[in-house]
């Protein structure tokens, strides 16, 4: 189980207070108006924030002084997910061990419909096109917990539906525990078991 | 990348420095492949059957400095190439023995008689001219000064031949040297760092005199077929710079080094050194070029190598406070 | 990594802390102070104060409009190639271009007598030309890459805006160059307050000194070591102060995000295009000029006479020196930037800003006190003789070592600013990183590579402490031609050098744009 337990992070002069908790395998979304702290969140989860209190545990185990590479967690940027100078197809196979079947990314690309993209660089791509990318990445790597910054914020309403189907469902096959940050309430209904207003 | 530095490390090990029978400091342009160096080593090694190693550094003062950093853990059996200006200061290092030799071969002219030091050529600091474009030189250092042609030099605090004209000025005009300077300095194009850059830009043109040597004609009749620079004599006198040569105190192989002293101003080596060197033999009847013959022979002024030693960093602060007006 | 940069931190500042421990050693003594109340050192000082705010500013005025004509018409004939001239004017062996400028504007030169007669080379007139020539290409590459990072948006927003020349000057390209004219500006005002060579040769006595010819002075005849280190300190104080400041004030320009090509230039109208066209052709002009008037003294050698076969070893070594001095700095280089990397990430802004100083100082400190103060403290331990030519590789290294640094450190920051996160975030190790770093470093890193390679096979100075006859480079071959009257045969020495330095520029900025 995730915990977090009243975390508080400073934001300049002001301070964030967190609480929450997730099941393993349990989808969350988490809403809130625009400067609430949702990405603070995630970053202070993922370990690039300095945490001014509070604990976040995982298992049972606290998270607080572990590096962000030591941190079971695999993190969605809200923007900036792509290496600009290698083509997508290495940028996907990044944050996987060498060993990882490279099968399950191929699926995901047929099914999010970004085959054709791999081979070419970032730059080529549309922002809806490297978001996919992006998110297919964040899933299928081997990490219990995944945060979604705004992931689907670029996609068109039919993209966007077939993403969220694809993310709720890469998810509970893999029994990820999930937070989703998004403005829209249609993404909570796709994706999350339940929501959370901050 | 990896190969060119496996060549690099083997060509470093397989061309060190052996230990020679006998090692000289002098200055690089001396051993340089035109330079005397090379073919004065073939002669000698041919009559001792011995090995000799030069070693070069920059110029004349570079090797003064650099038995004054090494002291007595220099390498050094003989050093050749200090001048007469230079003398005393090398002297007083203590790292010099007595040659031991009779130098009465010498020209008489040198009147030399040091028991340490022993010239192996000489040369007069002179004014060199283009006579295509000027017909009528300057006929003594007051007129050249006076005069509003344009002149270039070195500076006398990197180089020798700016040290000679410094000594120059200071024998010709004693007390009013500061104003001479500062009316050399209305026409002076530039006060370059070393000889060759001074000569190279009056080769291409940019002054009317350069300050270089008496000899430095015979260079361009020898191996250019150019008659046209010309030496401008002076009817006040020249200064000589004397090229010269001495033992270390610390020396292992002492007898050696004497026959060298000994073989450098034998006629052997006094045919060689001038046309390599552009400077004059320091004995009579050496058998040059026709155009040594030719050069201008000027009275000798100037100071002593002690009184030089003396004033040297004196004259220096006068001529840079002329000058730098 | 982190260790290892510290450690080659360590020891670029060893060397040099070590050179001046071996001039103070021998001296028996520290500086003469009361040296600062002489007339001549202080003149010495406001010269070269003068003269190296006189050339900065020159070079960067002038390099401007240059900048400008290149960024707003990319369809400039030869472009590629004037940005090539460029690289290769700033790296010039200045023996080279000291013998073109004399060549072209000396007393006899080709455009002298366009000049009046009141004309004359020597003095602050040649060292300002020579400065110029020197470091505008400099400035005006650095200042076309500032312009190249604004983004299509922000042109595309002013034009929607239907903002003025003036707002656009003043709104977009201004603050886009502000940041990097400061620090290049301090940067050509260091290298201008050090120079040297230039100095020397079209300085025209002791009127026009700097410190640095003034430290050679003192140390040349007279070995007065006391006033060399007064002449030392103060240069170090005064141009290390200057570059800190000026580094500290001019940051972050290279924070910019590169993402998609740029397409979208506003462009100019007609006659601002022929103003443009003419800046450009002037441009071609003052570079090619001083190089064409070096063919005329060329044409003097006996072609056929001329020993070719000498010029092939001195060639080989100078490449070898050049190549092994280039490599080795370049990893330092990068090594010496990873705890600076560090510093940024943890935005600890005052350790970044003196660990970028310390990986720079070689440019501020005095070279000539670090060769002298070298040897005199090697050649009692070690056999120079035999062992000169590592030193020489070592220091013509580290001497180079800051121009390395300066152009790996923004593309580095940059990396980290776009993507220090996302690797965290993807938890890769470190080789993954490196692997990563590459294909995003490499143009840089070719371009600095060619850069500091020409820089180190131009050396003189170097060479002619440390460097001994078995293995002359080609500017000593040069020098020494020069020395025995062989005026005709130094010119086409020079010629080669020129040559087999654009040579490496061409085929380098090549790699470089093919990869």
């Amino acid at each position: 189980m995730l915990e977090i337990d009243n975390l508080r992070v400073k934001q300049g002069a002001a301070e964030l207070h967190y609480n929450l908790r997730a099941l393993p395998g349990e989808l969350l979304a988490i809403q809130g108006r625009s400067g609430v702290g949702k990405s603070t969140l995630l970053h202070a989860i993922a370990g690039f924030l300095p945490v001014a209190g509070g604990d976040i545990r995982w298992k049972g185990r606290s998270l607080l002084k572990l590096t962000v590479e030591q941190r079971p967690v695999s993190l969605l940027f809200q923007d900036h997910n792509l290496f600009e100078h290698i083509n997508v197809w290495h940028n996907l196979r990044l944050g996987m061990p060498a060993e990882q079947s490279p099968e399950p990314l191929h699926q995901a690309a047929e099914v999010l419909q970004v085959t054709e993209l791999l081979q070419r660089k970032p730059s080529e791509l549309s922002g809806g096109q490297r978001q996919r990318i992006g998110l297919i990445r964040a899933l299928l790597r081997p990490e219990p917990i995944v945060l979604l910054d705004e992931p689907f914020a670029e996609l068109d309403p039919q993209t966007r539906q077939l993403a969220a189907e694809w993310s709720r469902a890469t998810a509970k096959n893999g029994h990820k525990t999930l937070l989703l940050v998004t403005h829209q309430d249609e993404d909570v209904e796709r994706v999350a078991d339940r929501a959370l207003q901050l | 990348m990896r190969s060119l530095l496996s060549l690099f490390t083997a060509l470093l090990l397989t061309t060190s420095v052996s230990a020679a029978d006998l090692t000289v400091y002098t200055y690089d342009s001396f051993i340089s492949e035109w330079g005397p160096g090379p073919k004065l080593e073939a002669a000698f090694e041919r009559q001792c059957d011995c090995d000799i190693t030069f070693i070069g550094v920059e110029d004349g003062v570079s090797i003064l400095n650099r038995l004054r950093i090494e002291g007595d853990s220099n390498k050094a059996d003989l050093i050749l190439g200090i001048d007469d200006g230079l003398m005393e200061e090398t002297r007083t290092t203590g790292l010099i023995q007595p040659h031991g030799l009779k130098l009465d071969r010498l020209k008489p002219e040198l009147a030399w008689s040091d028991d340490s030091f022993v010239p192996f050529d000489y040369g007069y600091f002179a004014f060199i001219y283009d006579s295509r474009q000027i017909s009528k030189p300057v006929d003594s250092l007051q007129a050249l000064i006076d005069s509003d042609a344009t002149v270039i030099y070195q500076d006398p605090r990197t180089s020798t031949p700016g040290q000679g004209l410094m000594m120059w000025v200071k024998a010709v005009y004693g007390d009013q040297a500061a104003d001479a300077w500062q009316r050399l300095a209305g026409h002076t194009v530039t006060v370059t760092k070393g000889w060759w850059e001074a000569y190279s830009m009056f080769l291409q043109g940019s002054a009317d005199y350069v300050l270089s040597y008496s000899s430095s004609p015979a260079y361009h009749v020898v191996a250019e077929g150019k008659s046209h620079y010309k030496a401008a004599p002076f009817s006040e006198g020249h200064v000589a710079q004397i090229e010269l040569a001495a033992i270390t105190r610390t020396s292992g192989n002492p007898e050696l080094a004497r026959r060298f002293l000994e073989f450098l101003t034998s006629a052997e080596a006094q045919r060689l050194i001038p046309v390599s060197n552009w400077m004059l033999p320091v004995i009579d009847g050496v058998e040059l070029p026709p155009v040594f013959g030719e050069l201008i022979q000027p009275k000798r002024i100037g100071f002593s190598p002690a009184e030089v030693a003396d004033r040297r960093s004196q004259w220096l602060r006068e001529w840079r406070n002329a000058a730098a007006q | 990594m982190q260790r290892a940069g510290i450690a080659a931190l360590l020891f670029s500042v060893l060397v040099t802390v070590l050179a001046f421990q071996g001039l103070i050693g021998f001296g028996h003594g520290g500086a003469d102070w009361s040296l600062l109340s002489d007339r001549y050192y202080q003149s010495v000082l406001l010269f070269s104060l003068k003269q190296a705010s006189l050339s900065a500013l020159l070079s960067l005025l002038l390099a401007w409009p240059l900048a400008r004509a290149l960024y707003y018409r990319p369809q400039l004939p030869a472009r590629r190639g004037f940005l090539s001239l460029c690289v290769l004017a700033f790296v010039m062996p200045t023996l080279v271009l000291i013998t073109g400028l004399v060549a072209l504007l000396g007393r006899n030169g080709l455009l002298s007598p366009l000049l009046g007669e009141q004309w004359n080379l020597y003095g602050l007139n040649g060292i300002l030309i020579a400065h110029v020539y020197l470091n505008l290409p400099f400035a005006v590459r650095v200042m076309l890459q500032q312009l190249q990072h604004i983004p299509d948006s922000s042109w595309q927003l002013a034009a929607q805006l239907k903002l003025s020349r003036w707002q656009r000057l003043r709104l977009i390209e201004w603050p886009t160059l502000k940041p990097a004219v400061l620090v290049l500006f301090g940067f050509v005002f260091v290298l201008c307050f050090n120079s040297f060579a230039v100095v020397l040769a079209l300085g025209g006595g002791p009127r026009a000194t700097t410190l640095e010819v003034a430290i050679y002075q003192a140390l040349k005849y007279d070995f007065n070591i006391p006033e060399a280190l007064t002449l030392a300190w103060s240069q170090l104080l005064i141009a290390g102060s200057l570059f800190l400041l000026l580094s500290r004030w001019g940051r972050s320009h290279w924070l910019s995000v590169d993402t998609l090509q740029r397409q979208w230039i506003p462009q100019p109208n007609q006659p601002m295009k022929l103003i443009h066209a003419m800046v450009y052709a002037a441009g071609w002009l003052l570079l090619l000029l001083p190089i064409v008037a070096l063919l005329p003294g060329v044409l003097e050698v006996d072609m056929a006479r001329f020993g070719w076969s000498a010029l092939l070893r001195p060639t080989l070594v100078s490449l070898v020196v050049g190549l092994l001095a280039a490599g080795g700095a370049m990893l330092l280089a990068y090594l010496m930037l990873t705890p600076v990397r560090q510093a940024h990430l943890k935005r600890q802004r005052k350790r970044a800003l003196l660990l970028e100083w310390l990986s720079t100082h070689a440019l501020v400190a005095p070279a000539m006190v670090v060769s002298v103060g070298l040897y005199i403290l090697l050649l009692r331990q070690i056999d120079l003789d035999r062992w000169g030519m590592l030193f020489v590789v070592l220091l013509n290294m580290l001497m180079v070592v800051p121009f390395a640094v300066q152009q790996l450190r923004p593309r580095l920051l940059q990396y980290d600013a776009q993507y220090h996160r996302l690797c965290r975030a993807l938890k890769l190790s470190g080789r993954q990183r490196l692997r990563l770093e590459w294909p995003f470093l490499r143009p840089a890193f070719i371009a600095s590579f060619a850069l500091i390679l020409v820089l180190a096979i131009g050396d003189l100075a170097i060479f002619a402490i440390f460097g001994n006859e078995q293995w002359t480079t080609l500017p000593w071959l040069i020098y020494s031609y020069a020395g025995s009257y062989r005026i005709a045969e130094a010119s086409l020495a020079s010629l080669l050098l020129l040559l087999l330095c654009a040579l490496i520029v061409w085929a380098f900025e090549r790699i470089r744009l093919d990869a």
